[in-house]
């Protein structure tokens, strides 16, 4: 069965209604994007017109050079393959070690099972702030300052990751499981053949989730990394502000505009392939 | 203090030989005058803007050191020294990195900072700004820049209200005046005569409780200046000045800092130093900007605040680091700061380079230094008075409590924080 | 996902041949297994699954938060020196107006998130509908705020909501009412700064529900379509029980980074603000505490934190009985 199956209500009450839908999500839509609109204008402007007050929306002529005067402030292409190699890291560990506990966490029976994964969901209850010393202090033993091992590091090991696989995990029927049981597999089959297959939906969410939160972490690359060749591009970028006078607006809203394609870019092919057309099989 | 010089004596007599160094008054390790030294070391500093000039400063620096390779890192300040505490409790420092008045005390007292190499002469920078960065007897950090306080104005505004504009040895109630004059006038078109910035006090109100003979904290560091009447008045009068208008509320100037009233001409004057200079160049108003000293109550007074170049204690590149240093806080290096309009250096008579940059009469910032400054305050524990002051403070702006009261707590609290030091 | 045998009237309840849900965790419990060798081998095997993560979470964090929970029970500066001083902190912590008020004013951040829940839940519903088009457009528009780099979000939301030249109390004076200064005023700010989350975090919780929507097959509509039931009635009693497990989800994470409001706070209002002081969040406390070198207090702060967030987790799992069906 395939949820791509159409099922177009008819008639004048149902045109009506997708009609009130589409009106809806445009209002709302607009809501959610106009101030990227503003984003966008405010880069192309001059940094006068961006702080005149009242502000000016339009800016007449689009600078596009400030687009390439981000070239010039920062070393875009070493962040660039820094942000992405801190985040292929993560997500790849991400997706591999909390698939894995989270399904033991659904599936499987173990002493202080509970226990454990309160602990484990604990973590996130803490400010950030507490882990920064300590974390660095052990990225420092273990020699990473300053490198992408060290940035992504703590990054690998995700609460956040093992509760939404665990609760994925749990809403999948016990039939599936049980038959391959009786086929003779083990754990580890049953998880890599059947169980994870189906938990598509749930490692494509956990993965844009995780791309994203590397992409812009901020803090702690900024603390592990001293030089701006080894910093990925949302601590680049955070070095554009100035402490005192007024920032210059057009080329950091530029450059986090950079910065943001990217991701963006992956977000739109992912989810062409694999949220739209999620064939969501069950029995065979 | 000149313990270190007693043990290395015979290097010192041989580096003040090779290098022609004069008098030799800083207590620390010697500028190395081995010009063959090869070393690697780290400059950790906030502000991207000065970055190219930093960058020249390397150039210019690896002229007489070739093989001290010199690699900068840039952090923005709001996460500066959130950063240089995590290294600073791992023994990471970066070797040379820039320090600030108020978080001056906490590392020197925490021994993590190297007194200033013998080859910085003291008596090159003004004395407030020394006395800001020594402790205990001695001086940590080499002034890098200096800063006082100025009142900018717009004359195409005070044209335009019919009002006189501000004279050298102007009052208090001279600036009141003009201040509320221009906003009565022009408060139809949104203009206010003054907007100054009230979050921390170096822009306006530390100025106003000094010229009105107060203090914000004693010279020992161990008392709170704000219960004194004098104190008082000199925060009333920031009080007065929102009170009927002539400058906009604290939720207002949070919302919209001081510059960008004055750069779209919704202000007539502002109070600032010269780090707004470049901003000033390039706004729409450049051509009206003209700067006036502080108004004067009892005294003329403005707080004076700098950046020092420190170098790390756990520094593993020591004579490197402090040659280093010692060349920043030299001649040269100071007039490559002011020709690049970074800016505007702490070293005496290298300013005019800086001076030139603007219209507008920069040397009274100069005279001000000379004649009326006084060091920023500071103490062991500046944040913790600071947040205080800012937690504080703003009601008593806003006339939501009245001023005296306000001060009464503000002082018994920053005692209690301070008497914890 | 689920056979397609019968589907009753009743909301939510779907015949299936699982064993019925029981533990309070919504863990199903396995029939057992039988022999003790059995079970060893399954623990063994959740050892291999979970030592990874463990370890990674132990060292990390675990650690890291038992050393904070020392640390709060002493008197600790910037650069070392901790002297032991029992339970002083939390002493002045329980009497200090400024943790309660704190505390209050995270209670109403994460309240605003909670409310762009069932916005996200309707949302999700209407662009996850069979066959509609632009619905890769919407997807899009939604998820965009959570894409944006937070600092550069924060810049275009202060602009818009700048007291006397921004856009959205330009809007308002076009209809004759003065807007405030959004973001520099005593609990007008709190909600400023709860539009802005909420406005990041539906993209979140849409992600994360349309992965679940994925899971309810279309027969079910089409099923209760031919029975005569409304789009409405629908959604009442298919989407949303069927959707209980994510909805549970989002709204246990959202009450989590709720109350870790920080960064947001930060950025849009900024440590000098006059309304900062009262605008603050519990974690926004635990970094003042931090900034003025008193960090046993700020250790006690989070440890308060972890307790608060904690005893709402478990409370919120406790509920899940009621209302969260796991098929």
């Amino acid at each position: 069965m395939s949820s791509a199956v159409e099922v177009r209500p008819k008639g004048t009450r149902a045109w009506l209604g997708t009609g009130a839908t589409h009106i809806v999500l445009i209002v709302a839509s607009v809501f959610m994007v106009f101030p990227f609109i503003w984003q966008i204008l405010m880069s192309l402007s001059t940094n006068a017109q961006v702080t005149s007050v009242p502000p000016t929306v339009w800016p007449g002529e689009l600078h596009w050079e400030n687009f390439a005067h981000v070239f010039d402030q920062l070393p875009f292409l070493n962040q660039f393959w820094v942000s992405v190699a801190v985040t292929v890291i993560r997500t790849v560990g991400q997706l591999l070690l909390c698939s894995m506990a989270g399904y033991a966490f659904a599936r499987m029976d173990f002493p202080f099972k509970r226990t454990i994964f309160g602990l484990v969901l604990a973590i996130l209850m803490v400010p950030p702030q507490v882990y920064l010393l300590p974390q660095y202090q052990i990225v420092q033993g273990l020699g990473w300052l300053n490198t992408i091992a060290g940035i992504a590091a703590p990054g690998i090991f995700s609460a956040f990751g093992t509760f939404l696989m665990r609760q994925f995990f749990l809403g999948l029927p016990d039939e599936l499981s049980e038959a391959a049981r009786l086929d003779g597999a083990n754990h580890f089959q049953i998880f890599w053949k059947v169980m994870l297959p189906l938990a598509k939906p749930g490692l494509s969410a956990l993965a844009i989730i995780t791309v994203l939160a590397s992409w812009n972490d901020l803090l702690w690359p900024l603390i592990v990394a001293t030089d701006s060749t080894q910093m990925p591009l949302s601590a680049g970028i955070a070095t554009l502000t100035s402490q005192r006078s007024i920032p210059d607006y057009p080329l950091l809203l530029a450059a986090s505009l950079l910065a943001m394609a990217p991701v963006l870019i992956l977000f739109l092919i992912m989810q062409k392939r694999v949220i739209d057309g999620i064939a969501f099989s069950g029995m065979k | 203090m000149r313990k270190a010089m007693l043990a290395a004596g015979a290097a010192v007599a041989a580096a003040a030989l090779l290098a022609g160094c004069s008098s030799t008054s800083g207590s620390g390790s010697d500028a190395t005058a081995d010009t063959n030294l090869s070393a690697t070391i780290s400059y950790a500093f906030w502000d991207s803007n000065q970055k190219p000039a930093m960058d020249a400063l390397i150039k210019d620096f690896n002229k007489t050191y070739p093989k001290i390779k010199v690699t900068e890192q840039i952090t923005p300040y709001q996460n500066f020294f959130t950063k240089l505490q995590t290294q600073g409790s791992s023994k990471t420092l970066p070797d040379v990195f820039w320090m600030n008045g108020p978080n001056f005390q906490l590392y020197a007292s925490n021994d993590m900072l190297e007194p200033i190499g013998s080859g910085i002469d003291p008596s090159n920078y003004p004395a407030s700004l020394n006395e800001l960065y020594s402790y205990d007897g001695k001086q940590y950090g080499a002034p890098k820049d200096f800063d006082t306080i100025g009142v900018y104005y717009n004359k195409a505004i005070f044209d335009k209200a019919g009002v006189a504009y501000p004279t050298a040895n102007w009052t208090w109630d001279e600036f009141h005046q003009k201040a509320k004059a221009i906003s009565d006038k022009l408060k139809g078109d949104g203009i206010y005569g003054v907007a100054s910035g009230l979050s921390g006090g170096q822009e306006v109100y530390y100025n106003t409780i000094l010229q009105a003979g107060g203090s914000i904290i004693s010279k020992d560091g161990k008392k709170s200046g704000y219960s004194d009447p004098k104190s008082i008045k000199g925060l009333q009068f920031v009080r007065d000045l929102i009170a009927d208008g002539s400058s906009p509320t604290p939720s207002q100037l949070s919302d919209t800092p001081q510059d960008q009233w004055f750069i779209n001409g919704k202000s007539a004057m502002f109070w600032s130093g010269t780090w707004v200079n470049a901003e000033l160049l390039g706004s729409p108003v450049k051509d009206s900007i003209a700067l006036a000293p502080l108004p004067k109550d009892e005294r003329s007074a403005t707080v004076i605040h700098g950046l020092a170049n420190v170098v790390a204690k756990s520094s593993k590149n020591k004579p490197a680091a402090v040659a280093f240093q010692t060349y920043l806080a030299g001649k040269k290096a100071a007039e490559i700061q002011a020709q690049m309009g970074a800016a505007n250096p702490a070293y005496n008579d290298t300013q005019q380079a800086f001076v030139k940059s603007a219209p507008w009469d920069l040397n009274i910032f100069l005279t001000e230094a000379k004649d009326s400054s006084f060091p920023y305050p500071i103490s062991k524990n500046t944040a913790a008075w600071n947040k205080l002051e800012s937690d504080l403070l703003p009601d008593a702006f806003d006339g939501k409590r009245p001023v005296a009261e306000v001060a009464k707590e503000l002082a018994e609290k920053m005692n209690a924080a301070l008497a914890k030091e | 996902m689920m056979s397609t045998s019968t589907i009753t009237g009743k909301a939510g309840a779907v015949a299936t041949t699982a064993a019925p849900a029981t533990t309070g965790r919504g863990g199903r419990r396995r029939p057992s297994r039988g022999s003790s060798r059995a079970k060893k081998t399954e623990w063994l095997w959740a050892a291999v699954f979970v030592l990874p993560l463990l370890f990674g979470v132990v060292v990390f964090y675990i650690w890291p938060i038992i050393r904070n929970a020392y640390f709060s029970f002493t008197t600790w500066g910037v650069f070392g020196g901790a002297t032991w001083s029992g339970l002083n902190n939390y002493e002045t912590l329980l009497a200090d107006p400024m943790f309660w008020r704190s505390i209050l004013n995270t209670l109403i951040y994460v309240g605003f998130l909670l409310l762009g829940i069932p916005l996200a839940v309707v949302f999700a519903s209407l662009i996850n509908r069979p066959g509609l088009r632009f619905a890769s457009v919407y997807r899009t528009a939604f998820f965009l705020p959570y894409v944006a780099m937070p600092a550069a979000v924060s810049m275009v939301w202060r602009i818009i909501f700048n007291g006397d030249f921004g856009m959205l109390n330009y809007v308002l004076s076009l209809v004759g009412i003065k807007g405030p200064n959004w973001l520099s005023t005593e609990w007008i700010a709190l909600i400023a700064v709860g539009i802005v989350g909420m406005w990041i975090s539906v993209g979140f919780n849409l992600i994360v529900l349309s992965a679940g929507m994925k899971g309810i097959p279309p027969e079910m509509y089409e099923a209760s379509s031919l029975d005569g039931a409304s789009r409405l009635r629908q959604f009442f009693s298919i989407t949303v029980p069927l959707l209980s497990p994510s909805i549970f989800f989002v709204s246990v994470m959202t009450v989590i980074t709720g109350f870790q409001l920080f960064d947001l706070l930060y950025a849009l209002m900024g440590t000098q603000n006059p309304a900062i002081n009262n605008t603050q969040s519990m974690v926004y406390l635990f970094f003042q505490h931090q900034q003025t070198g008193d960090n046993g207090y700020a250790a006690a702060v989070g440890m308060a934190i972890l307790v608060l967030v904690g005893v709402f987790t478990i409370l919120q799992f406790r509920m899940q009985k009621r209302w969260v069906n796991y098929v």
